[in-house]
């Protein structure tokens, strides 16, 4: 029968003597907490800006004020809500990361995360920011290509940001 | 007097020390440690010297990342965290069933034995747990035979308190019905 001894104690303080074993530097968790909150607050910031896109090509109306479901199918920028979603799980993976996460209600956290992410994607729908950026500033051009990708062919905006007509 | 001194200080005061460059102080915590997380891994992987090299490496982690232990928490805590862990790496490594080795000698030198009511519900925990679940099996034999409270277990596998007393209440159920069989 094997019995509890010490020699577990004498191999890791014979290791840690002979240096074979090092203890990792501060700074080198310190880099770690300050990256982990930027790559959290990008992805955030990123996923807000996402869905914010989703929400400003979803309300591009097509010739008569109506939604054209097939025009809407076909061109579609689906790389965006794809990408909001991937955002959005790789950020509540890394919420998981931190130690309140298992101390509260998960469902709570991914629910409140999620629900922070669109209410503040509405908001900048609402205030018109996405509207200034698809005409001002160096959004403008971003803006614009996507809107004319989303657009019915006849809609497609020439380079003074004006619609012409369908031939 | 440094031996009195050193068993007067708490964990985290030693982790402090260690942390400010004095390694020899380091065996203190691995002597303090060494048997309970052996026993706990034991009752993890089932086999004594599976248990001992799984400690060996959570001794090893622990020291490597010292530096990165919050001295406000519980260190107790966070080196059963590292051991859950490295035992969960080799459970998944070896997914054959795990299960605890009948010549398994269990050391008993902490005070648990005083009450001969919890002697009993501990040797009969012993016997039961190794047909359990592994997530029973954890919260199980760290409240009841480490005597973590719900907050430490809630720490050590990072699952909220209320999970802990839900697990805990599902294993006893489990574990009256494998015991009476």
């Amino acid at each position: 029968m094997p019995k509890i001894n010490s020699k577990v104690e004498d191999v890791i303080m014979a290791r840690i003597k002979a240096e074979e074993i090092t203890m990792k530097p501060k700074w080198y968790f310190v880099m770690g907490s300050v990256f982990m909150l930027l790559g959290l607050v990008s992805l955030t910031i990123g996923s807000i800006f996402l869905t914010n896109l989703t929400l400003f090509l979803l309300k591009q109306h097509g010739p008569m004020g109506q939604w054209r479901l097939e025009t809407l199918l076909n061109s579609f920028s689906w790389w965006i809500p794809v990408l909001t979603v991937l955002g959005m799980t790789v950020g509540v993976v890394m919420l998981r990361k931190y130690d309140f996460s298992y101390r509260k209600n998960l469902t709570i956290i991914v629910v409140g995360f999620i629900a922070s992410i669109v209410v503040s994607a509405f908001l900048i729908d609402y205030l018109g920011l996405n509207k200034i950026w698809s005409q001002h500033g160096p959004m403008k051009k971003f803006y614009q290509q996507l809107e004319n990708k989303n657009m019915a062919p006849g809609r497609r905006q020439n380079g003074s940001g004006r619609f012409r007509n369908r031939p | 007097m440094l031996y009195i001194k050193l068993t007067k200080m708490t964990d985290e005061e030693i982790i402090r020390q260690v942390q400010k460059g004095d390694k020899e102080i380091y065996a203190r915590i691995v002597k303090r440690y060494q048997d309970k997380l052996i026993r706990y891994a034991t009752y993890l992987v089932g086999d004594y010297h599976l248990a001992s090299d799984v400690i060996q490496e959570t001794f090893i982690k622990a020291y490597v990342n010292l530096n990165g232990f919050n001295i406000k928490r519980k260190f107790s805590s966070w080196i059963y965290r590292i051991a859950h862990n490295e035992a969960m790496n080799l459970l998944k490594k070896d997914k054959k069933q795990f299960s605890l080795g009948e010549h398994v000698e269990i050391d008993s030198n902490i005070d648990l034995e005083e009450n001969l009511i919890k002697k009993e519900l501990k040797a009969q925990t012993q016997r039961c747990l190794k047909q359990m679940s592994v997530i029973y099996r954890e919260p199980l034999s760290l409240y009841f035979l480490e005597d973590k409270t719900y907050e430490e277990i809630s720490d050590i596998l990072r699952i909220p308190v209320g999970t802990v007393g839900t697990r805990i209440n599902r294993a006893k159920v489990i574990m009256k019905k494998i015991c009476q069989k």
